[in-house]
């Protein structure tokens, strides 16, 4: 495994964790009214600075060359993969609640936990289109 | 739909000049060993400047190793 199929599985993990932990926070606030808040933060903190660390210390790949014109390609795609993602959800987010209640409202303190969602989405979909335009390179036999 | 395909001599000539592995033909050609792989496999097409670094890898010219099938034709 190169370089960035071990930063694309690591993404990968930690949006996934993200998505987890997010529905958490939100059923702990509809469950426990008075739930740590502090200590939630914290953890977030804490994982942030945990992957920070982690995705430095992975080591260079052996070789003269470790990034050529086929991982630029790959980088490119994964761009536009993770960009098509977010698009998908604004598109989702701006039609579903209509489809859903046309006549509901939504509270304005909403919005902003759509940033997050959207880091969420195109780290997950980026790194997915990474790890499988990686895995469609041939086997990795012979040295 | 027409299917496109460019097939590849690279792993017939690498052991022809005395068994040359994918690293070193990678090194010699500027690319990492995964993309040697992949342009071996068939699932990777390259540019037409390392298809050219790779026919003059072999001393060859360029259509001695890569083959382009279009079934159109």
């Amino acid at each position: 495994m190169i370089r960035q199929q071990k930063i694309a599985v690591t993404v990968l993990v930690v949006s996934l964790l993200g998505m987890f932990l997010g529905i958490t926070v939100i059923l702990m606030r509809r469950l426990i009214p008075d739930y740590p808040k502090t200590a939630v933060a914290f953890g977030g903190f804490i994982l942030a600075v945990g992957v920070i660390v982690f995705v430095g210390r992975i080591k260079k790949d052996k070789g003269a060359v470790t990034f050529d014109e086929r991982d630029r390609l790959i980088e490119k795609n994964a761009h536009l993969a993770g960009f098509g993602a977010v698009y998908l959800l604004v598109i989702l987010v701006s039609y579903l609640p209509i489809g859903i209640a046309p006549e509901a409202k939504i509270p304005t303190k909403w919005f902003p936990f759509l940033l997050p969602i959207a880091v969420l989405c195109q780290c997950f979909a980026q790194s997915m289109a990474t790890l499988i335009q990686y895995s469609r390179g041939g086997k990795d036999g012979e040295k | 739909m027409a299917k496109n395909e460019l097939t590849n001599r690279i792993r017939r000539l690498r052991f022809d000049n005395g068994e040359m592995t994918q690293q070193q033909l990678a090194d010699r050609v500027g690319v990492t060993r995964q993309t040697i792989i992949a342009i071996e496999a068939g699932k990777y097409a390259p540019s037409l400047p390392l298809a050219f670094k790779i026919a003059r890898a072999f001393g060859k010219p360029i259509e001695n190793i890569f083959k382009y099938e279009d079934e159109s034709a």
